[in-house]
């Protein structure tokens, strides 16, 4: 690993300023470590692809760890990841262990970021090494096994797939692309929108939409209601904190952070399941499983953990498939992008700089996590006093930023922004699934020109059921997801 | 059975050929879903009744309107001073001050001083870090 071809002082700043803005972020409810990557993704566009990466990486870490701050100071996750945090947090927090309770969760989450660090980096080389012998079949399966695990996800599997299928729908607005083997007609558009429409809607003014608009659009619907609810922020008294508190822990810290990691590699299943997933492990492999809910540091250390390890994880498939993990790591694909670099199998191989790059940012900002969250910790728990009024405004800014920035000044993008801001808005209303849209929208180009080439070479549709074992194991996998998922919604329901 | 399955695809038309299976797939999970959910369906309009009675409409569309005012001020705005990224600078002032005022809950001389100083300080400095620092092309 050349680590001199790119660390660099500003590679590490980028990566701790980074991180810095993504406790923030996370420390905040209702801010979550996508917004800021969103929000903060302009300013990558004029830094190279290593450095703009550190700075999102760092964002992702530390926007994944801020959420444990208002989780355990006001029983209030600050980001969706975090949920299972408060159960235990804040009962420690309300017996005045509240910055014990801190520094159990920042160590678990170095833990977690740490062992998901290792998984990815031994992982992620093998699958795409793997993953290099696909043909367009593999590839169009795989898509359709990530689209499938999300909806199977949702809480409406009809709906969830009927949200995949839209954002694909939605994708192939626009010209049939010839650099890809299209023959260059346009599709879907319009009648009088040819001029604004004729490359389809970029792929980052709609994710800053759905993430950055329709959340203040969620805000602005419920009146802007203060974070704290009223609430003052009390750390509790200053503790000596000894590591002694993890003896007989550590099989739960890397049982959590190993679900965390393979939540992770699940397309689109998000923290909030790797939490809960690692919390319920934890509780059901204790020796005092009464004590959880009330205060049992083994509980945080679960959660917090297992949030932590799905930031390794979710790069897995984004780097080796070019299927994002989670949503913020779908702003990632924006960010390759931007740098004209397509993610998938080829990527580590074609790109050593950018991979080593990538997991020595990871690592910096793991470190950089915990060592701006265990010594500055009481002043990060002041973050959550921040009043919305001047939060939302600013980030509404930004997100105009992003979107006009992102194609050089294109008016029309800013406007994209506002369409599927109030389309993510109308989305939670409507019971439609953002996460499955999402890996539609991005993935759809790509499955589109997946299928078409494969029916244009073989001529036949069973060529997707004989293909190979890998194309039958993933149709037993498709089917096993879907099929669960409506056994258990019917079992649920009925 | 062969047959069934075989496709011959025409390259001059083969840009139609996805986006019409997936309109097919789509008009069929819709058709599922509406039959499914039939009563919900029916009784929509109370839905988007509740939804409306308990939103807090004056933040809500408050800030769309904003918003669009916002978006639609900045490139003639920006036509006045072109390439100086004024266009940004001048229409975010008063969205920063007006959509904080929108958004805040109690509006006393204590609050509303940091908001507008943030609101004059914030543009400024990300519209001198955009254009002088990164040379990127604002409105």
């Amino acid at each position: 690993m050349d680590i001199l071809a790119f660390l660099s002082p500003l590679f590490v700043l980028l990566i701790i300023g980074g991180t810095l803005v993504g406790i923030i972020f996370g420390a905040i409810p209702g801010m979550t470590a996508t917004m800021a990557v969103a929000v903060c993704l302009p300013v990558t566009y004029s830094l190279g692809l290593e450095n703009g990466l550190a700075l999102l990486l760092g964002l992702y870490v530390g926007g994944i760890s801020g959420g444990l701050v208002p989780a355990i100071l006001l029983g209030i996750p600050g980001t969706p990841s975090s949920i299972t945090t408060t159960l235990d947090g804040y009962p420690m927090a309300r017996a005045g262990h509240g910055e014990k309770a801190l520094k159990i969760g920042i160590c678990a989450s170095l833990v977690g970021g740490l062992v998901s660090l290792m998984i990815l980096y031994f992982f992620a080389p093998t699958l795409a090494d793997f993953a290099i012998r696909f043909s367009y079949v593999e590839k169009f399966l795989i898509i359709l096994f990530a689209l499938s695990v999300m909806a199977a996800l949702s809480s409406d599997l009809l709906l969830g797939i009927f949200s995949g299928f839209l954002g694909i729908f939605i994708s192939l607005i626009g010209t049939y692309d010839v650099t890809k083997g299209g023959n260059g007609e346009w599709r879907l558009i319009p009648p009088g929108t040819e001029y604004w429409l004729e490359q389809g809607f970029s792929l980052l003014p709609v994710l800053i939409g759905l993430f950055g608009l329709a959340a203040i659009l969620d805000e602005a619907e419920t009146g802007m209601k203060p974070g704290l609810g009223g609430k003052g922020v009390d750390v509790g008294q200053h503790e000596r904190f000894s590591l002694s508190i993890f003896r007989g822990q550590w099989v739960n810290l890397i049982r959590s952070s190993c679900i965390g990691t393979f939540v992770g590699i699940l397309p689109g299943v998000g923290g909030s399941a790797a939490s809960i997933l690692s919390y319920s492990n934890a509780k059901t492999f204790s020796k005092n499983p009464q004590n959880f809910g009330k205060g049992e540091p083994a509980g945080v250390m679960a959660s917090e953990a297992g949030n932590n390890g799905l930031t390794g994880g979710a790069l897995v498939p984004l780097l080796s498939l070019g299927i994002p993990g989670d949503s913020t790591t779908a702003l990632l694909i924006g960010a390759f992008t931007l740098q004209g670099i397509q993610v998938g199998p080829l990527f580590i191989g074609n790109n050593p700089v950018t991979w080593d790059a990538m997991i020595v940012a990871m690592l910096i900002a793991n470190v950089a996590m915990f060592g701006l969250m265990y010594f500055a910790i009481r002043y990060f728990a002041m973050v959550v006093t921040i009043p919305k009024h001047i939060l939302f405004p600013v980030i509404l800014m930004m997100c105009v930023i992003g979107a006009y920035t992102i194609n050089y000044g294109i008016m029309f993008d800013v406007w994209t922004l506002l369409i599927f801001g109030v389309f993510g808005w109308l989305m939670t209303k409507i019971r439609l699934e953002v996460a499955p849209f999402i890996i539609g929208f991005i993935l759809g180009p790509s499955a589109e020109v997946y299928f078409v080439k494969t029916l244009e070479s073989f001529g036949d549709l069973t060529i997707f059921f004989t293909k190979s074992w890998i194309a039958v194991f993933l149709w037993v996998l498709i089917a096993l997801s879907v099929g669960g998922s409506a056994y258990l919604q019917t079992k649920k329901k009925g | 059975m062969g047959s069934l399955t075989h496709v011959t695809i025409n390259f001059e038309t083969s840009h139609l050929i996805f986006p019409t299976l997936i309109g097919c797939i789509l008009a069929l999970l819709g058709l599922a879903i509406a039959i499914r959910d039939r009563r919900q369906l029916a009784a929509s309009g109370a839905h988007w009744r509740k939804i409306l009675g308990e939103m807090d409409k004056m933040r809500f569309f408050g800030t769309l309107a904003l918003t669009v005012l916002y978006f639609s001020a900045m490139v003639p705005v920006g036509d006045i001073w072109p390439n100086t990224g004024m266009g940004f600078l001048l229409c975010s002032i008063p969205l920063v001050a007006l959509s904080g005022l929108l958004f805040m809950r109690e509006r006393s001389a204590r609050s509303v001083v940091p908001l507008l100083i943030v609101a004059v300080a914030a543009p400024t400095l990300v519209w001198w870090l955009f254009t002088d620092l990164f040379f990127l092309t604002l409105p």
